[in-house]
């Protein structure tokens, strides 16, 4: 179990808007800088559960016009982590 | 603290509240219900896969004393806890009758698992309330969650939802039983309903249910055990306060998704009551509202199982120790 957060890696500064968009989805009590980018969303890491996946799927395609989907394939690796989230956010976003 | 507060993540603690530990990708490991009921299971329904493709319904049928008198006699531990239940039901001492009838009615629901999942209904008699309500639900076309429970049979109410319904039925379910069924279904009845499983504990499931409601289809789901460290409040069920999740209710609030509650009673050989019931109208509480109106609804979902508990009380699948006693 961790403890402290020693020094946590920089986010960069698209990572840090998502990071932003997640805390206040999902009302977590976590600041944004403190989402570590590389660590599991879901399940071990954040502790996000299936309905967190939901709202913040929700929330996404509200603020960037992302839709993901349950049949993409690559779900696992989008939502395996900030960065991983934050490049497929970049790479398909509409506005 | 209350169910509903939301635990801070970092650092993260599993366990730490009992309400939301770690959960997304965990494999089913120490939950006691993922493993006991289900080895049972497994092993009745080979047997009964091989008699009924050799000797059919009726033989299967007789064939149920012996096996429920063999699975009653082997399971002590789930009889422990089938007897706690049914003292709360019963508002008595149950007897041995009382428990060789829960086993009973349990095996039948397997025996008749085989029939319904492969579409073979015509022998049976399943009576149906609330069809219309269902229909009428559907008709606006903003889908419905239908939310069952382990009580009586989910393939009679599948069977009775299915037929002749214009549009899908996705079952959320454990990925273990997802491949139970699959495989019964391959064995025996064809693909027929092969695809229509949603398997819980992926980050993905809970598209999948949105995009089945979007649809207008309907998704089922069993509201009465809570998969892996999922939300869960603490509510009266049975005069006792029982862990309930409030997942599903959290779901249906999210997607704004009408709701109704969805029971197969079993009531003798080949013999079914299937109730459909509106439970919540469409529409999204405010997202302050949103844990609220879940413990709501997660209080009326209870007294109305808890009732059907009264009524059909050896119609309860839960063998394992559901009011969390020993802990």
């Amino acid at each position: 179990m961790s403890t402290d957060i020693e020094t946590p890696t920089a986010l960069l500064p698209g990572e840090m808007e998502v990071a932003s968009l997640i805390v206040s989805a999902l009302s977590l009590e976590t600041r944004p800088e403190d989402i570590p980018p590389d660590e599991p969303l879901f399940g071990a890491g954040l502790g996000l559960d299936s309905i967190d996946a939901l709202e913040l799927a929700l929330a996404i395609s509200k603020a960037y016009g992302v839709q993901l989907r349950s049949d993409d394939e690559r779900n696992h690796r989008i939502f395996s982590s900030l960065r991983t989230l934050t490049a497929h956010i970049e790479k398909h976003r509409a506005r | 603290m209350t169910a509903l507060s939301r635990p801070s993540h970092l650092p993260a603690s599993p366990a730490a509240t009992g309400q939301r530990s770690a959960t997304a990708d965990l494999p089913a490991a120490d939950h006691s219900w993922t493993k006991t009921p289900e080895r049972g299971t497994d092993g009745a329904l080979r047997l009964m896969l091989w008699i009924l493709r050799r000797l059919g319904w009726r033989a299967g049928h007789l064939l149920l004393y012996p096996i429920a008198g063999y699975f009653l006699a082997s399971s002590p531990r789930q009889r422990g806890h089938a007897r706690a239940y049914l003292r709360r039901a019963l508002g008595r001492a149950p007897g041995a009758l009382d428990l060789f009838r829960l086993w009973f009615a349990f095996s039948s629901t397997i025996l008749d698992r085989v029939f319904l999942t492969s579409g073979r209904t015509e022998k049976y008699r399943i009576e149906v309330e609330g069809l219309d309500a269902l229909k009428a639900t559907l008709a606006e076309g903003r889908g419905c969650l239908l939310l069952g429970a382990h009580f009586g049979s989910f393939e009679a109410l599948r069977a009775v939802a299915d037929a002749g319904s214009p549009v899908e039925l996705a079952v959320l379910m454990h990925e273990a039983n997802a491949r139970r069924v699959q495989a019964l279904v391959t064995a025996f009845g064809g693909p027929r309903h092969a695809e229509a499983v949603i398997p819980l504990g992926t980050a993905d499931a809970m598209l999948r249910v949105h995009e089945v409601l979007a649809r207008g289809g309907m998704v089922g789901l069993l509201a009465d055990r809570r998969p892996h460290g999922e939300r869960v409040a603490r509510i009266p069920f049975l005069a006792e306060p029982a862990p309930l999740p409030l997942g599903p209710h959290l779901l249906a609030g999210m997607l704004g998704a009408p709701v109704m509650l969805a029971f197969g009673i079993w009531q003798g050989p080949r013999r079914y009551l299937v109730r459909f019931e509106p439970f919540a109208d469409p529409g999204s509480p405010g997202r302050g509202n949103r844990d609220a109106t879940a413990r709501e609804r997660a209080a009326r979902y209870a007294a109305r199982l808890e009732e059907n508990c009264r009524a059909h009380p050896y119609n309860w699948f839960n063998f394992h120790d559901f009011w969390e006693e020993a802990r």
